[in-house]
Parts: structure tokens; C-alpha cells; sequence
């Protein structure tokens, strides 16, 4: 009876930023010993109609790091629950299960970094590029009295959008937020970055 | 990316995701419906369906997949070893009929026709039959979906 002999996983728990899910647990440590771990997951459709069935892990079949990404794992916005176990050899240790389930739409959203650069008199915005599930609110504006922000919505990040020809005499200012559809929630906007362009105006 | 079924809804799903998970249990599961002749998303069920309908009818059709079909097909993917691209299917449908509830106030009497003829077709079949049939025709309740969905 040695399955009950290899003590499971402890403090499960899961963090999840900018849509990047990962689970983390207190390994299990033997001395001169490797101890891997399994991990699977249920979502709320299982949990709910088909509660003996746990699928394994994208990632994690059989892991050695205490921890898994199971991004790749939570493909809707319900709550899912995460299930670990140690293995070592033959033996396996009991299920440790986290303890409350995990649902997407907690992730935390980071302001976007972004560059902002000048292509002659073009104003041109660089997004980080967070994945497929994120799109960015851009809002840029002329920094000058009872000046009008523009808002443009950008599908992508990690490629230069222009967003406007400048005219010189004033700085243009530019900040984003990320915004993930998937989950309904936006990010808190960036840092501001201005740039000015030198020179006369353009001609008419 | 959002779905409006008439009054519905429904923000936080994207049907390329649903459609590429299909994708990957399709090629398996449409060989196990050897019934060609019997159709349950029939012409009668999803043509011509209106705004007002959409939203009823889409949800008595994914109520009833989630607790009948897939409940009782699950052991058949699991034994495909397709657990993933369902467990995708299955969650994502369960956010969509939760997300309709909100919004759905009385019956719709031609909607419910649509679901019940769709209904009575399958009970009409032997329940593995049925089952694997009716798990085959999920693209095309997802095309249909798709005249509803707005990127």
C-alpha cells in the first residue's frame, strides 16, 4: 500500500496575469529522490454533468517543476477546477485539489507597454504584444489648449501602427489600455508618452 | 467578438475557437453517424429562423446539448481520447446559455416549435444513434451560430 505513502501537493493556488494562467503548489521533497507531478482540470460543464471525468493537463502530464502552466487548459470563462498529484516511480500520492476554482475573468490586466516614435511627421505607436485573446484602446492627442483626443481601436500588438501626421509647434501625446473581450475587462491605461516634431509646417 | 441573438447578447466567446475545436473531434465522430438519410438540424429547424426566435431557439438547443447530448456522450469522447476539444465545446456553451438567461423573458411559441421538431427527430432514433448524430451536427449549429455572431 505505498500510494498512500507519498504525501500530495500542498497550497495549490493560481496566478493569473495579462491572461497567463499558472498553478503553483509546495513541492514534495524526498531527499536523493525526483518527484514529478501530474495535473488535470475539470470545468464547470464537468464538474456539473460529468463530475468523474478529469482531463489531463496540455502541459502537465508529467512534470517536475512545482508548477504548470494551464493556459492552454482554460479555454472558457467559467470556473475551472485543477487537481495535482505527486508521482515518484510507480507510486502516485492522493489528489490535492485547489481549493477554490479558477475563473478567467480574475486575471490581472497590466497597463501595455508601448513605444511611441516619430516616421518623419508620422506618429507612430508599438504595443506589447500580450497574445490573440488582447486589443488595445489608443488615445492620442495634440497637447495644447482645448486640444480633442482621438481614440483608435488596435487589433494587435507587436507590429507599428500610425496613428497621425503631426505639424510642429506642439508636443503629441500618446497612452493605451488593453482591452480582453474574452472576459469583458479592460486594463488600467499606460504611462503617457509625448514626442514633438522639429521643423516648419507642412505645406498646404 | 460578440454574438446578438435578437434581444440576446452574448460578449466573451470566440467562435473560431469553438469551430477549430470541433475541427479536431469532427473527422472521428462523423464516422461513427452511419444514418445519412436522417438530418436533425433540418432545414424546418434553423431556416429562416428571426431575430426574436434566434435567441430562444439557440438556447433550448444548447440546453439540450449540454444535458443531453454531451452528458451522455462524454464516455465516447473520452474513449477518443478527445476530452480537450470537448471540454472546450461543452464550457463554452454552458457561459453562452447562462449569458442568454439573462436576457430571455417569455416563451417564443415558433422557436419552440423548431426545438421540438429538432427534439422529436432525435427520439425518434436509438439513443447511441442519436447521440453520435447529433454530436456530428454540432458545425452545423455552429454555422448557424455564426450568422449571429459580429467580430
Amino acid at each position: 500500500d505505498g500510494v498512500a505513502a507519498l504525501p500530495a501537493p500542498q497550497n495549490l493556488s493560481v496566478h493569473s496575469t495579462n491572461m497567463k494562467h499558472l498553478l503553483t503548489w509546495s513541492p514534495v521533497v524526498l531527499p536523493k529522490e525526483t518527484v514529478y507531478y501530474s495535473v488535470e482540470y475539470q470545468g464547470e460543464y464537468e464538474s456539473l454533468y460529468t463530475s468523474d471525468i478529469w482531463i489531463p493537463s496540455k502541459w502537465c502530464l508529467c512534470t517536475e517543476g512545482p508548477e504548470c502552466d494551464v493556459t492552454d487548459d482554460i479555454t472558457a470563462t467559467v470556473p475551472y477546477s485543477l487537481r495535482v498529484r505527486a508521482i515518484l516511480g510507480s507510486q502516485t500520492s492522493a489528489w490535492s485539489i485547489l481549493e477554490q476554482p479558477f475563473n478567467r475573468n480574475s486575471t490581472i490586466l497590466t497597463p501595455p507597454m508601448i513605444e511611441v516614435s516619430q516616421d518623419g511627421f508620422h506618429l507612430v505607436i508599438e504595443l506589447e504584444d500580450l497574445g490573440p485573446q488582447f486589443q488595445f484602446l489608443v488615445a492620442y492627442w495634440r497637447r495644447e489648449p482645448d486640444t480633442k483626443e482621438h481614440a483608435k481601436i488596435v487589433r494587435r500588438g507587436g507590429i507599428p501602427v500610425h496613428l497621425e501626421t503631426m505639424e510642429p509647434g506642439a508636443p503629441y501625446c500618446v497612452k493605451a489600455q488593453a482591452l480582453v473581450n474574452a472576459i469583458g475587462r479592460n486594463s488600467a491605461f499606460s504611462q503617457t508618452k509625448c514626442v514633438e516634431v522639429q521643423g516648419e509646417a507642412l505645406p498646404l | 467578438q460578440e454574438f446578438q441573438f435578437g434581444p440576446c447578447r452574448v460578449e466573451g466567446v470566440a467562435l473560431p475557437r469553438l469551430l477549430e475545436a470541433f475541427r479536431t473531434v469532427k473527422e472521428t465522430m462523423q464516422i461513427q453517424d452511419n444514418i445519412t438519410s436522417v438530418r436533425l438540424l433540418q432545414r424546418e429547424v434553423l431556416q429562416d429562423v428571426s431575430d426574436a426566435e434566434s435567441c430562444y431557439l439557440v438556447h433550448d438547443l444548447l440546453k439540450f446539448y449540454l444535458s443531453t447530448v454531451f452528458k451522455n456522450y462524454s464516455h465516447k469522447i473520452a474513449e477518443f481520447k478527445m476530452l480537450p476539444s470537448f471540454s472546450t465545446l461543452a464550457n463554452n456553451f454552458l457561459f453562452i446559455v447562462s449569458k442568454l438567461q439573462l436576457s430571455m423573458s417569455r416563451l417564443n411559441d415558433s422557436a419552440h416549435r423548431r426545438f421540438l421538431l429538432f427534439k422529436s427527430t432525435f427520439k425518434q432514433l436509438e439513443m447511441e444513434t442519436a447521440l453520435s448524430k447529433a454530436f456530428g451536427e454540432v458545425d452545423i449549429l455552429l454555422t448557424w451560430m455564426g450568422k449571429f455572431y459580429r467580430l
